[in-house]
């Protein structure tokens, strides 16, 4: 067996309240070989690729690139070194162009160069893996999903020895995926190196030529091809746990009668951010205790669509009537005092306040009516919804922006599950949890609405996700809603076929 | 001569040259993510060092003209000022508020001893300043600094790192930008034009100076001058320009419109305020807004969302 | 090798006050290395730095400050950098100097005390409203014409200024002030502050214990009324819904806005706060150490509006850190103007030929010192650390 490319040797990181993110944990990577790590969210996974980048110092261990001890002092430091990563959250600057942020990354390009030649690099390889962004658009207007998808054409501009890729394929559109991986075995076979963090389990089991698992930021597992297989997996990231995953639809045992009406969206027209037609002329009803999921590839309007009928974003023609009453254009503070739960795209943007704790965070929303916090109380929730979500460390006082990503994403979604009363809308609600987490997300929402009556409408870039738990589906594309569909019934080609045409 | 023209050479120019570079200074400082409170200070520093820096030819009989090697002197020592404050608060995650008006006080004091002995010894400073007519040199060359400025911000890398790193330097950092690098840059290169202006300030507007200097607040006017053109180095043309003319021009507006010195002072804070509140009604708002990392203390492992 | 900066694992025991003390010694060691190398004699300058520390003449300033830092405080943890409490102190000024020596003027030693009393809160009522109207004003141009809050409130101190001056040298120029443009006196029944007699002892430990219980007791009511505002501050930031919208505004407003709050509404509101303690600080000045303003007005308020950013900025946004800055600033300002005015020093600047700029002296210690103090804090929470 070959040398390994790249290794960390005993690497140890602890974060400021003790949390050990990493215990003396080993791995290889192999050139020519597709390394996955897995791990429950807060396992460490982000923290030792990081420690690669060069964004974190380890407090112990090594790196080993191609026999020699090296430190990497920067992520310039390992760009120079041949290690690129696309991180999780992505790591773009909202007031710069796409091609700005890219030429930062491009040694070749000097100082005082212009843009010009930037441009032509990022539109041969974007063209190439079949990625659709304006090179000169800003940043701050793309989605969560578009910004990844610069990221990774970054990081092939780059022509990287190792790449890491930190949970970013998830929910790359199929088209682009299956390009994507075209592009990586060819990128392997030149002998270099990919490391890829994920939560699809199926998926990285398919293409993965070595699998280590971190569990508590312990390594737990390194298996090859060979023997690696789902349950073993699920069972070293999650152990008891693993036996709740499941893909089934949650049909029984939930059947029950659906009530009224109670999100009314009547011909939508809404504006997209740079004042183009976002969605156009959109209607659908929910109805309490039902669940209506929306598929589509990331940017056809599904964001748009949701903001608009939160009341976050303005709605040119058409109505948003909630409950019977008609709240189209009347601000966000009445659709969540009439008991909306709203998830939105970039969670970690726009649904919480990193520099405030947990209980803060959760006081902001429950106690909007009170003058007075009361703060035992909040506190007693904040601690249920750590408990019942498994938020990771279960510490009340953490400030929410030292938690990891999934976790970070676990205090928004249960609170604003626990806060929805009459409706939930939500967009990609289980983004970046690990499959129990999701699991019990999708149970969750699947109970409340059953059992509290509640509305839910939802967009998902996950087709699995929108069949799993839609009481029926729609499509949407360029800003056109189709449907409604019957997940059972419809075949899975025909939805994939009107998610792109 | 036409009167015009000498109303022009005699009392814009030299306003707008040195309102134009503090100002043009303190925006390049700020792009990059650091709060300028020390601007005043820095700009009195500016003043005594170009005081010293025009003697030296006389004294070690140097051939260099000495309005110029005061505003080598000057630019150098507020350079090195830029250096301290950029490198410090990029290095160590603390107050930049804090730093900045500690800094002012400090280079209040720096400037005192740079420029107190010059001005007992010699007195009168007309003869070290620069001539008359060198302020249409003055503002042409400060004018093309701005225009290359501002093109190398929107245009080159060099200036999209100087933004990436005020915006975010998390980001930027991750993005391959030496943060540190490039803060040193921007900070270095946006205080030497504050020392610059205020080398002007005394060598070609005043041509004089005193130890009370610093309790007048001009740096303060071109931070507001600064901030009503949203740091753009083009849109600070006109807006130095106005600045410079109102506040020249106080004592003539005074008498011709007859309204008291007080009312006369305010004018150009009205004005400031007035520009300010006439573009954020425009598009020109969100280019024009501020640095989203201004201010906030940077601490490489910090987890950023 | 290099030197990487972590964050402690653990915060420092008694962290906060240990690092701030040996921050603190640290500028003032240094400052006093550059005193002995330009030629000045480092005991007396140590020795009276250190004694002001303990010298009750920095009561007032230090009343004062803390006031103001908690103003400050309020807006700043909403990141809304008002460096505005000048000008609202001065519109505070400008309506109490309205209410006593316009509206209830009088030329009476003393009167009963219910007038004296409804006089002095009227006007106290009356500043703070201003106070609050001039912050709000500020909040309500960054909140909904979206200019930034710092040239605004800069601006905005200028303009109170300048008002000032108008009305001082026109309808507020006292009727006793022989042709100096500045107002009356405060009519004494309206004055706040509790005159102190005391007697020296000679013994240097019993004068300086007798000194600060004679300043204490020269300013109880701003004791009171400190107390009372570090109550509301805390109260505010750590249990009212209020406060915690304004630590949502520094931290994410996007946040709030996904919320449903009204952001603009925070702004002005957390603005409106911060201007109404600014303002009371500034009636509470007026009637019991001020009495009277004069042209120009720049120079009535010792700056405290601006050293007060610095003490806010110095307790790191910390409630019960504030006090310690605002006493730490008031003596390095003290200790600074009696360092300067040493005999030693005045003698060093004259043989560096700069007699008369004594005042550099003054400066450059208190910079310094302060900018010490201001970077070595990052201990607290970080440490260096060697890689190899
Ligand atoms: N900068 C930081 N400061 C403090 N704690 C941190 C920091 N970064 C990560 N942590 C902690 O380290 C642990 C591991 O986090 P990490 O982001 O590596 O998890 P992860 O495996 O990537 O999880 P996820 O699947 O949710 O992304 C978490 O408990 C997190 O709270
Ligand atoms: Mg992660």
């Amino acid at each position: 067996m070959s040398s390994p490319l790249l290794s960390v040797a005993n690497i140890t990181k602890t974060f400021p309240g003790g949390v050990v993110a990493l215990d003396e944990v080993s791995m290889d990577f192999h050139p020519g070989e597709f390394t996955v790590i897995l791990g429950e969210n807060g396992a460490g996974k982000s923290t030792l690729v990081k420690i690669m980048y060069g964004i974190y110092t380890p407090d112990k261990g090594s790196i080993i690139l191609k026999g020699r001890e090296v430190e990497i002092k920067s992520s310039l430091d390992a760009i120079k070194k041949g290690i690129v990563m696309v991180s999780q959250i992505p790591q773009l600057v909202d007031r710069l162009t796409v091609v700005e942020n890219i030429s930062l990354s491009l040694t070749r390009i000097g100082m005082f160069e212009t843009m010009t030649r930037v441009r032509r690099f990022f539109k041969e390889v974007s063209e190439k893996i079949g990625i659709k962004v304006n090179p000169d658009a800003k940043v701050w207007s793309l989605t969560y999903t578009q910004k990844q998808l610069i990221e990774i054409t970054r990081a092939i501009l780059l022509d990287a020895m190792v790449l890491i890729l930190d949970e970013a394929l998830t929910y790359l559109p199929m088209e682009e995926r299956r390009k994507f991986y075209v592009y990586l075995n060819e990128f392997k076979e030149k002998g270099r190196s990919v490391i890829l963090i994920t939560h699809k389990i199926p998926e990285a089991l398919e293409i993965a030529d070595k699998i280590y698992v971190l569990r508590r930021g312990k390594l737990v597992g390194a298996l090859d091809k060979a023997s690696a297989n789902i349950d073993k997996i699920r069972d070293l990231m999650f152990g008891e746990a693993a036996k709740t995953i499941t893909y089934e639809r949650f049909t029984k045992p939930y059947e029950t009668p659906i009530g009224d009406i109670v999100l009314n969206i009547r011909n939508l027209v809404v504006e997209g951010d740079y004042g183009e037609i976002a969605v156009n002329n959109v209607s659908l009803s929910v109805r309490a205790g039902e669940i209506i999921g929306i598929a589509g590839v990331v940017g056809n309007g599904q964001r748009e669509l949701l903001e608009a009928i939160v009341g976050l974003r303005r709605v040119r023609e058409g109505r948003v009537i909630i409950d019977n009453h008609d709240v189209t254009n009347k601000g966000v503070k009445l659709t969540r005092e009439s008991g909306v739960g709203f998830i939105p795209d970039q969670p970690l943007r726009y649904a919480v306040s990193a520099d405030n704790n947990i209980v803060e965070n959760v006081a902001a929303l429950f106690s909007r009516k009170n003058f007075v916090v009361n703060w035992k109380s909040m506190r007693e929730l904040s601690e249920k919804l750590i408990n019942e979500y498994g938020i990771y460390p279960p510490r009340p006082e953490m400030h929410v922006k030292l938690l990891s990503g999934g976790n970070i994403m676990k205090t928004v979604v249960s609170r604003e599950l626990e806060y929805a009363s009459k409706a939930l809308v939500a967009y990609n609600p289980t983004r970046g949890l690990d499959e129990a987490t999701s699991t019990f997300v999708r149970r969750k929402m699947k109970e409340k609405a059953v059992n509290s009556k509640l509305a839910v409408l939802f967009a998902s870039e996950d087709l699995d996700e929108v069949l799993q738990l839609s009481d029926s589906l729609y499509v949407m594309n360029r800003g056109v809603l189709y449907g409604p569909f019957d997940p059972v019934s419809t075949p899975r080609s025909k939805i994939e076929e009107l998610m792109v045409v | 001569m036409i009167p015009q023209l000498d109303y022009i050479i005699d009392k814009i120019l030299p306003a707008f040259v040195t309102f134009y570079l503090v100002s043009l200074g303190h925006s390049i400082f700020e792009k990059s993510g650091i709060l300028n409170l020390a601007i005043d200070g820095v700009f009195f520093t500016g003043t005594g060092a170009a005081l010293l820096g025009a003697i030296l030819p006389i004294i070690y009989n140097i051939p260099i003209s000495p309005p110029v090697m005061g505003v080598l002197v000057a630019t150098l020592i507020a350079a090195i000022l830029g250096l301290f404050m950029s490198s410090v608060l990029t290095f160590l995650p603390i107050s930049h508020g804090a730093v900045g008006l500690s800094l002012q006080f400090f280079s209040y004091g720096v400037g005192i001893m740079l420029g107190y002995y010059v001005r007992l010894a010699y007195g009168t400073i007309y003869g070290v300043s620069f001539a008359r007519e060198d302020v249409l040199y003055l503002s042409i060359i400060s004018l093309v600094i701005g225009v290359v400025l501002h093109l190398f911000i929107e245009r080159t890398k060099i200036g999209a790192a100087i933004r990436a790193v005020g915006e975010n330097p998390h980001s930027a950092a991750a993005l391959g930008v030496r943060v540190m690098a490039i803060r040193i840059v921007a900070g270095m290169l946006g205080f030497a034009l504050i020392g610059f202006g205020g080398a002007l300030f005394i060598l070609s507007w005043q041509r004089s100076w005193d130890v009370k200097l610093f309790t007048l607040g001009y740096g303060w006017l071109a931070f507001a001058t600064a901030l009503a053109a949203g740091r753009h180095p083009i849109v600070l043309i006109p807006v130095s320009l106005l600045f410079g003319g109102l506040v020249n021009s106080q004592t003539d507006l005074q008498s011709r419109l007859g309204i008291p010195a007080d009312v006369a002072k305010l004018i150009p804070f009205l004005a400031a305020l007035a520009l300010m509140l006439i573009y954020s009604t425009t598009r020109l708002r969100r280019i024009f807004a501020s640095p989203s990392s201004l201010g906030k203390p940077y601490y490489k492992e910090e987890k950023s969302i | 090798m290099r030197i990487v900066l972590v964050r402690r694992k653990k915060p420092l025991k008694y962290g906060g006050l240990v690092v701030a003390l040996l921050s603190l010694l640290s500028g003032i060691f240094v400052f006093t290395i550059f005193a002995w190398l330009i030629g000045v004699n480092p005991y007396p300058v140590v020795e009276t730095i250190v004694t002001t520390f303990i010298f009750p003449g920095v009561v007032k300033d230090f009343i004062i400050l803390t006031l103001l830092g908690y103003a400050l405080l309020i807006a700043f943890k909403g990141a809304l950098w008002n460096i505005g409490a000048e000008g609202q102190m001065h519109m505070a000024f400008l309506v109490s100097i309205y209410i006593t020596l316009i509206v209830f003027f009088t030329t009476e030693k003393s009167l009963p005390l219910y007038i004296s009393i409804g006089v002095i809160l009227l006007s106290i009522v009356a500043a703070v409203a201003a106070g609050a109207l001039w912050g709000g004003l500020a909040g309500v141009i960054k909140a909904y014409a979206g200019v930034d809050e710092v040239p605004v409130t800069l601006i905005l101190n200028y303009i109170a200024y300048f008002i000032g001056d108008i009305l001082v040298y026109g309808p507020f120029r006292g009727k006793y002030v022989y042709g100096y443009a500045r107002t009356d006196l405060i009519p004494d029944p309206y004055k706040l502050s509790i005159p102190v007699q005391r007697q020296l002892s000679g013994n240097a430990l019993i004068d300086t214990v007798t000194g600060y219980m004679a300043e204490f007791a020269t300013y109880a009511v701003w004791l009171v009324a400190l107390i009372l505002v570090l109550i509301f501050t805390y109260w505010l930031l750590n249990k009212s819904n209020i406060g915690l919208r304004i630590k949502i505004l520094g931290s994410n407003p996007d946040y709030l806005v996904s919320l449903g709050y009204d952001v603009r509404k925070t702004m002005v509101l957390t603005f409106m706060l911060s201007g109404a303690i600014a303002g009371l600080t500034a009636a509470l000045y007026y009637h019991g150490s001020l009495y009277r303003i004069e042209y120009p007005l720049e120079y009535n308020t010792a700056s405290y509006g601006y050293l007060a950013i610095l003490v806010a900025w110095l307790s790191m946004l910390d409630v019960y850190l504030v006090p310690l800055s605002a006493y730490i600033v008031s003596a390095v300002i003290l200790g600074s103007q009696r360092v300067s005015s040493l005999p030693s020093v005045r003698e060093a600047f004259t043989r560096l030929q700069l007699g008369g700029a004594e005042m550099a002296f003054k400066l450059l210690m208190f910079g310094s010192i302060l900018l010490a103090y201001s970077i070595l804090r990052f201990i607290q929470d970080y440490e260096l650390k060697v890689v190899s």
